[in-house]
C-alpha cells in the first residue's frame, strides 16, 4: 500500500513536469497556428482575406462579424515590406504579428497621415539603411520597426452596415503587400 | 555470516546431485547451490519474475499518471474560457494580454493552438460573457436584456456567438450582430438591448437556434485597451427575460 502511494505521488510529480513541458512545446509544434493556416491558404506577400465573405471557411477564426480583414505573410530577410491601401472606410486598423502570432505593433486610421494606409515594416538594421537616404515616396509612410524575420501583417476594416460591404471589400482587395527595391 | 556457512555447507552436499544440476543447466545449478541459505536476501542479479512484474506494473502506473495527467491537464486548461490573465468585470471577461509577447504561457499556447490573431492595443479589446447576472449559462433559446453604461470607445460591436466564438448563423438577412452607431440610447447615454429570437422594440440583437451562447462585446480604438484604463470601468448587466418552452 505504501509502495502504491509512493508510485501515485511520483506519477503526480511527473504529471506536473509533463504539463509544463507540453505547455512550452505547444507553440513550437502547433500546425494550427495563424502562420500555418495562412501558409496553407496563400503564398508570401499575397493579401489574403481572413473573413468568410470571400468564400469558404474563414482562414483565421474569431474575426468580428462586422469586420472584414486581410492578411499577408512576409519575411524581412528578403528586404523591407510595404503595405498600401487606397480608399476611405469608416475605420481601419493594422496589426503586425511575429511568426508565433504575437501582436508586436498596432495602429489605426487616426495614426496615419490623411487617413490613408501606407506602412513599411522593416528591421532596425534596415531602418538605419533607409534613414541614410529616405526615398521620396516613403515620406508619408508609417515605419514599423520590428526585430523579427517572418511575420504577418493584418488589416481590419469596419463594415457598419450592408451598404458599406462593397466599399470595404474594394478597400481590402486593392491593398497591396510588396517588396520594394531600394 | 550466511555465505561462510554456505561455503562450509557446500562440500557436505552429495557430489552427484551437484553434477546432475550442473549438467542440466549452469543457471539452475547456481540457484540450487545458493538459493537455500540466502532465501531472505533478494537476489539483485536474478530477481523473481513476480517481483519484476510488480515493479514493471508500478513503473507503468507512474508513467501513465505522469503522461496522461500532464497531457489532460494542459488540454483542459486550454479549453476553459477563463484562464490565467483574465480580467472579469461583472459577467464580462477579457484577456488584455493575449497575443502579446508579454502573455503568460497558457495564453501563448492557446494562441498557437487556435490560430488566433488577437486584436492589438491600438485596435481594441474584446469582452466575452458566458453567464447572465444570476450565474446561469447563456442559452440561444432564451431572451436576455443587456442594460447599462459602456466604457469610452470610438465605437463598439456586440454579437452572439457559438462555442467556437464564431458569430451565430441566423440564416436570415439580419446578422446576429449590432454596433454602436446603430443603437438607440437612453437619456443618460446608456444602452438597453434585447437579445431574442423574436423581434423586440428598441435595440434588438437576433439570436436563433438552441444551445450554449456567448456574447462578445468589442470596443475599438479605446483607452481601456491599455491596462491602466481597466481599473474602474462600467460594463452592462445581462438579465434573463424568459425562455422559449
Amino acid at each position: 500500500m505504501r509502495r502504491l502511494l509512493h508510485v501515485v505521488l511520483l506519477g503526480l510529480l511527473g504529471a506536473g513536469i509533463v504539463h509544463i513541458v507540453v505547455l512550452m512545446l505547444v507553440p513550437e509544434f502547433s500546425e494550427r497556428d495563424a502562420w500555418s493556416r495562412l501558409a496553407m491558404a496563400s503564398d508570401l506577400y499575397k493579401m489574403t482575406r481572413l473573413d468568410a465573405e470571400a468564400g469558404g471557411a474563414p482562414v483565421v477564426k474569431s474575426v468580428d462579424p462586422l469586420f472584414y480583414a486581410a492578411a499577408c505573410r512576409f519575411d524581412l530577410t528578403d528586404g523591407l515590406v510595404r503595405i498600401k491601401a487606397a480608399g476611405r472606410v469608416p475605420f481601419w486598423s493594422v496589426s503586425v504579428y511575429d511568426r508565433n502570432g504575437h501582436n508586436i505593433y498596432s495602429f489605426n486610421d487616426r495614426n496615419a497621415n490623411s487617413g490613408t494606409l501606407d506602412a513599411v515594416v522593416l528591421t532596425p538594421a534596415q531602418m538605419i539603411e533607409v534613414r541614410k537616404d529616405l526615398p521620396e515616396d516613403l515620406q508619408g509612410a508609417i515605419f514599423v520597426e520590428a526585430p523579427i524575420d517572418e511575420g504577418i501583417f493584418v488589416i481590419r476594416a469596419f463594415v457598419p452596415d450592408e451598404s458599406w460591404k462593397p466599399i470595404v471589400s474594394r478597400f481590402l482587395s486593392q491593398s497591396s503587400c510588396e517588396l520594394p527595391d531600394y | 555470516m550466511m555465505s561462510g556457512k554456505a561455503l562450509r555447507a557446500f562440500p557436505e552436499k552429495p557430489l552427484h546431485t551437484f553434477r546432475h544440476h550442473a549438467l542440466t543447466s549452469s543457471w539452475k545449478a547456481e540457484r540450487t547451490c545458493h538459493a537455500a541459505p540466502r532465501r531472505d536476501i533478494p537476489d539483485v542479479n536474478h530477481p523473481s519474475p513476480v517481483f519484476m512484474l510488480k515493479n514493471a506494473l508500478l513503473t507503468l502506473i507512474a508513467l501513465a499518471i505522469a503522461i496522461g495527467g500532464g497531457g489532460a491537464s494542459v488540454w483542459y486548461t486550454l479549453r476553459a474560457q477563463d484562464g490565467v490573465g483574465a480580467i472579469r468585470i461583472g459577467q464580462w471577461t477579457a484577456f488584455p494580454d493575449i497575443g502579446t509577447p508579454a502573455a503568460d504561457p497558457y495564453s501563448k499556447a492557446r494562441v498557437a493552438r487556435e490560430g488566433v490573431l488577437a486584436l492589438g492595443r491600438a485596435e481594441g479589446l474584446s469582452f466575452v460573457a458566458e453567464r447572465d447576472s444570476s450565474g446561469d449559462t447563456l442559452k440561444r433559446e432564451c431572451a436576455y436584456r443587456i442594460e447599462g453604461g459602456l466604457p469610452t470607445a470610438r465605437f463598439w460591436t456586440l454579437y452572439a456567438a457559438d462555442e467556437s466564438l464564431g458569430v451565430i448563423d441566423t440564416g436570415k438577412q439580419r446578422p446576429a450582430a449590432l454596433q454602436s452607431y446603430e443603437v438607440m440610447r437612453q437619456p443618460d447615454n446608456s444602452v438597453a438591448i434585447t437579445v431574442s429570437g423574436h423581434p423586440a422594440p428598441g435595440n434588438w440583437l437576433l439570436s436563433t437556434g438552441a444551445g450554449t451562447m456567448y456574447l462578445v462585446l468589442t470596443f475599438y480604438d479605446t483607452p481601456i485597451a491599455s491596462s491602466t484604463g481597466l481599473s474602474d470601468i462600467e460594463m452592462p448587466r445581462i438579465q434573463k427575460a424568459g425562455c422559449d418552452a
